[in-house]
């Protein structure tokens, strides 16, 4: 894997170079909290690379929560333009690995999704100051990207250190070769004793690991546990929208001039019409049941799907949540 | 944004084809335009609905997606054999997809996606005798399945249908069922809930025309279509009548969106019931709670 350091003061000319060709996303810190927001040349540029994942989750680059997929009498083609996220965490990497199996893997193949992903260079960075809410070292991820992305980097006191996933990544490289440097030893070491760093706090803020056999536990929790994980539960939905993991939607059709649209929504399964059919029946009319659907979508079957939780452990869930229910207690318990 | 008035909405859509409307990749989520050439209203409540041509290409147990245009569209199962020439529906209206459906005319225009799912394996079914068990509009996709027996019907052995009906008149396909019965190797009961002064047959819910069944049920398929709780009946007493688990195929139609197996509103336990299914078998379902509501 090709390594580079890009010195402080040669990021603004990266991303101004970056944005020559599509529209660059990078995460800033307003009112204490990160938000990816677009680079606009003429205006302030002031990234935060050092804190946690942005507020919102980024599944809206590629997975919008309104989106046209079919028109008709005749339908289109897709068209998306280049874009770059830039900065994004190990755990929003997580969510786009499920988006990948879902919509790339499984057959057949979402055509507008491709598109954009295919249009998309993801360019994480390392995410050295966890907090309260993180847990991604339980589900099976590290604090710093290792795969998904182009590239990854890490913030150095120097500038940032460039980690090379891709050919799509190392083109990037190639066209601006001279704002880069090569990675000292020094360097090297740093980045170590950041990642260890980081590691050793998410340690410190979860204390246990889920068990080994946490799907097994999902799939057979009683009832009573079932009931009382939800008990705080106002149905407010919050954990699902966040989630940059959720892919449920729902397709419905609007008269848009002369066309008919067919749209996607995200859609999530603590509706109470979420499974209800036709005729009035309802295999989820019961909230305890819906509830626990998401802890078995996501750690028992997606698990077998795929091998892995549908999880990030990015805590958004936890930090939206109108009752507080924090996914890791229930988990733990289990 | 505003829905459409079906009846003239879709007239404008046009009868492109398939590899016209996309010539690099086919859209999952587009509709091929087809024409409802005939309807039959075959009960106060279920009509069938013809649509001319073949708009896709199915096995008996595959479902599809059918557009009202501008309102939305809903997942059915065939119930015309995969070897006609016209693709039906026999659709019961219940809900607002079904309720446009209803209103539209002959000639008028709808949407079809698919097939989807698994088809039933017909090829296991052969040398056997196959136990269809439906009841209500649960006739129709198992009426699919029938006219895909009976067309390679010395394949089998023979074929048994059971079906309950609320009412006399709620009994679907009236007029076909006296010509199959003619055939040797057919052999059809049906019930109703509640008869009237010219019912001569069972009375009662379709168990209990399951006391007596006349098959190796340590050998033969059995296929149940109906409503959640005839479901469940039915296949309790299937499996007290000795049919392998593996061998009692269940029609599992659940609330769909996408019908590929993306948008996860099907879903029974781990299967996608529009990738798995929609047909699965006691075998498959049965450590899940409830898997008929």
């Amino acid at each position: 894997m090709r390594t580079y350091l890009l010195p402080s003061n040669n990021i603004l000319e990266f991303v101004t170079k970056l944005s020559e060709t599509g529209p660059v996303f990078y995460p800033i810190l307003e009112d204490k909290n990160v938000h990816m927001v677009k680079f606009n040349k003429d205006k302030d540029f002031s990234p935060v690379f050092t804190k946690i994942r942005s507020v919102e989750n980024i599944k809206h680059f590629l997975f919008p929560s309104r989106d046209v997929v079919a028109k008709f009498p005749k339908d289109r083609h897709w068209k998306s333009e280049q874009q770059f996220l830039f900065g994004i965490k190990s755990c929003d990497l997580r969510g786009i690995d499920v988006y990948d199996r879902v919509f790339l893997n499984w057959d057949p193949v979402d055509p507008i999704y491709r598109q954009r992903r295919e249009n998309t260079t993801i360019i994480s960075m390392d995410c050295p100051e966890p907090e309260d809410c993180c847990f991604c070292t339980l589900v099976g991820l590290n604090p710093y990207g290792e795969s998904v992305c182009d590239i990854n980097c890490t913030p150095l006191s120097s500038g940032l250190f460039f980690e090379i996933f891709t050919e799509r990544g190392q083109e990037i490289i190639d066209r601006m070769p001279t704002i880069f440097k090569e990675v000292s030893k020094d360097e090297q070491k740093e980045r170590d004793r950041i990642r260890k760093q980081a590691i050793k706090m998410l340690g410190k803020i979860n204390d246990r690991s889920f068990k080994v056999d946490l799907s097994t536990r999902v799939e057979n929790a009683a009832r009573e546990v079932k009931r009382e994980a939800r008990s705080e539960c106002v149905e407010c939905h919050a954990c699902l929208h966040v989630c940059p993991t959720c892919y449920c939607f729902l397709l419905s059709d609007h008269k848009k001039g002369k066309d008919i649209e067919r749209v996607r929504t995200w859609d999530a399964c603590y509706y109470a019409a979420y499974a209800r059919v036709g005729g009035g029946a309802n295999p989820h009319y019961d909230i305890t049941e819906r509830f626990w659907n998401r802890f078995l979508c996501k750690f028992s079957y997606f698990n077998q799907y795929e091998g892995f939780y549908a999880c990030s452990g990015c805590g958004r869930c936890y930090r939206g949540c109108s009752g507080k229910i924090d996914i890791r207690e229930i988990l733990w318990k289990l | 944004m505003e829905t459409v008035n079906p009846s003239r909405e879709s007239d404008k859509m046009s009868e492109q084809s398939q590899s016209e409307r996309f010539s690099k990749e086919v859209n999952p989520y587009y509709p091929v335009p087809a024409k409802i050439k005939k309807i039959i209203v075959e009960t106060s409540n279920i009509t069938t609905f013809i649509l001319g041509g073949m708009p896709i290409n199915f096995e008996a147990g595959q479902f599809a997606e059918l557009t009202v245009p501008g309102i939305g569209e809903a997942p059915f199962t065939p119930s015309s054999s995969p070897y006609a020439d016209d693709l039906e529906f026999t659709i019961m209206k219940v809900g607002r997809v079904t309720s446009a459906l209803f209103d539209l005319r002959e000639g008028d225009m709808v949407g079809v996606r698919g097939p989807f799912g698994k088809p039933y394996p017909l090829k296991e079914f052969k040398g056997r005798e196959v136990f269809l068990v439906g009841g209500g509009v649960g006739f129709a996709p198992l009426r699919s399945l029938f006219l895909s027996l009976v067309h390679n019907i010395k394949d089998y052995k023979k074929i048994y249908v059971r079906y309950g009906a609320r009412t006399p008149d709620d009994i679907v396909y009236k007029e076909l069922i006296p010509k199959w019965q003619k055939s040797g190797k057919v052999d059809i009961l049906l019930t109703v809930d509640v008869g009237d002064d010219s019912w001569k047959g069972s009375v009662g819910v379709v168990t209990v025309i399951l006391d007596e069944i006349p098959v190796d049920t340590n050998d033969s398929p059995a296929i149940v279509c109906g409503p959640p709780l005839m479901m469940k009946f039915v296949t309790q007493r299937l499996v007290e009548a000795g049919f392998k688990h593996s061998n009692i195929f269940l029609s599992m139609e659940k609330n769909m969106s996408c019908g590929v197996g993306k948008c996860n509103h099907c879903r029974v336990g781990k299967f996608y019931v529009c990738k798995d299914g929609p047909v699965l078998t006691w075998q498959d379902v049965k450590g899940i709670e409830d898997p008929f509501l």
